[in-house]
């Protein structure tokens, strides 16, 4: 997990909004939406790395659709320390 | 003119622009996080990259080795030079895949 995370995060292209996006779910759980609109980013670009996230078992999801809900997963919650430490360098 | 190193700069000038993409992800990510494993990305592409222009450099440009290359190297030795750029190719396009996502 602690590689998938530093890449997901630190190696790829969309990495740093990944982890605003993550940061924002541990506040509260959103959907794609309300994520947008929190972040200033495009729709269909939360899409995409919402579903990057739930690819790689960073995020789940409960609901479907339109309405459905993001919230951290149980194995990024373990991993949480790390994605701390990546976030904290970001700034 | 040998086709095998025809294709053989080819495949260095395709390297050399998807090392490029690479370096610019992983140079802007390094400056936003200013982690070592970011540093280490960047660096290793660095080097990937000096790799590939020295390689160009000796087959396209140098006095004495590019003649060697053209002319004088057998056939068999362009190929296997070849398959080992081959897979550097295509090692570098999976990598481009996953990274500019």
């Amino acid at each position: 997990m602690e590689g998938v995370l530093w890449y997901v995060f630190t190696g790829t292209r969309g990495g740093p909004n990944r982890v605003r996006i993550v940061r924002t779910l541990r506040e509260r759980p959103r959907n794609a939406n309300q994520l947008a609109e929190d972040l200033n980013l495009d729709y269909k670009t939360v899409r995409h790395h919402l579903d990057v996230l739930l690819e790689n078992n960073i995020l789940d999801c409960g609901g479907d659709g339109y309405g459905a809900i993001y919230l951290i997963s149980d194995q990024a919650g373990q991993h949480w320390e790390t994605i701390e430490q990546i976030s904290e360098q970001m700034g | 003119m040998a086709i095998w190193i025809d294709a053989l700069r080819l495949t260095i000038g395709v390297n050399l622009l998807l090392i490029l993409g690479l370096l610019s992800v992983w140079g802007q990510n390094y400056l936003q996080f200013r982690s070592k494993h970011t540093l280490g990305l960047f660096v290793f592409g660095l080097m990937l990259f000096s790799e590939n222009l020295l390689a160009l450099y000796f087959f396209l440009f140098d006095p004495v080795l590019h003649v060697w290359f053209s002319a004088d190297m057998p056939m068999i030795a362009q190929r296997a030079i070849m398959l080992i750029r081959v897979f550097e190719t295509i090692a570098l396009v999976f990598l481009t895949w996953i990274t500019w996502d």
